[in-house]
């Protein structure tokens, strides 16, 4: 490895991937919400199911990847197309410390809830001032 | 230097052949209707741009086979209980209302893109259906309805004898 490569390495340019994908992929819209103890993820993901979604969490990087079957088939004639079907991939970078151990997920009516819990240390807590 | 053509160093007659006055109207008719326009449905004057400033509505999807209609819709975080699905006449009315979750009311949102409220939609069907064989189901937050045709609308191939 040569020297410039080792640097670029080091500022982080070599370990960003790319992703290419086969099919078109879409952005789902996504709600975040904070609370006390925990990030919820809340995406509209309609089409997809609990075990076609992969959700990966690795150094404060949230990768969402929802896959989706082909729903329209070739068959039938097309009076009219509002929606395309593709996948479902959107990455989130999250500044907050998580516990990755206990993050959970559920997939109802078309819509992924996703719970980050923070890590102890990034709890909000309230300190009493002595007098 | 000049790179504009100068009108006025023309003379008359060619002035008036090229007649700017049409020109002028159209533009001006041009500009009204868009103002027109801009002011009944400021929205849909760029619809991907305000997309998600309108109100929801669920994209649907039409197709057909020899037997049936299908239509698909996308509405996630639908429940099915809330989904109402009517047909009158050749008219298929799909309505509803998606709901606020209640982990979005609690808590400070970072983030909202997902929109919610009521939504009705209406679709014309190619053909009559039987009434009674409507199904409807959803399914991970897409909705299917497939409706099935009249035996006396699908198309008959009528022979041509020749003589």
């Amino acid at each position: 490895m040569t020297v410039s490569a080792i640097e670029k390495q080091e500022h982080g340019e070599l370990t960003r991937r790319e992703q290419t994908r086969a099919r078109r992929t879409f952005r789902p819209y996504v709600d975040i919400i904070e609370h006390d103890a925990e990030l919820t993820v809340l995406a509209d993901m309609p089409g997809t199911s609990a075990e076609g979604i992969d959700i990966n969490f690795e150094n404060g990087t949230l990768t969402i990847l929802g896959k989706v079957d082909e729903r329209q088939s070739d068959d039938a004639d097309v009076l009219s197309r509002e929606f395309a079907v593709g996948d479902f991939h959107r990455t989130f970078q999250v500044s907050e410390a998580i516990d990755n151990e206990r993050i959970s997920a559920e997939y109802t009516d078309g819509v992924l809830v996703l719970h980050l819990p923070k890590a102890e240390k990034a709890k909000p807590r309230k300190i009493s001032v002595k007098s | 230097m000049n790179l504009i053509p100068w009108r006025n160093k023309k003379s008359e007659s060619d002035l008036a052949e090229n007649d700017l006055r049409p020109t002028l109207r159209h533009f001006r008719s041009e500009l009204d209707r868009m103002f027109d326009r801009f002011f009944s449905d400021p929205f849909d004057a760029w619809p991907d741009a305000f997309q998600m400033l309108r109100d929801w509505r669920p994209s649907l999807d039409l197709t057909e086979t020899a037997q049936d209609v299908i239509v698909k819709a996308e509405m996630p975080g639908v429940d099915p209980k809330d989904i109402d699905v009517a047909i009158s006449g050749n008219v298929l009315t799909i309505s509803g209302e998606k709901r606020e979750c209640a982990e979005r009311t609690e808590g400070c949102c970072h983030q909202s893109e997902r929109r919610f409220g009521g939504f009705r939609r209406s679709v014309q069907l190619p053909t009559s259906v039987d009434w009674e064989k409507v199904t409807a189901e959803h399914s991970n937050g897409v909705l299917t309805v497939r409706l099935q045709k009249l035996a006396s609308s699908t198309p008959k191939r009528i022979h041509v004898k020749a003589r």
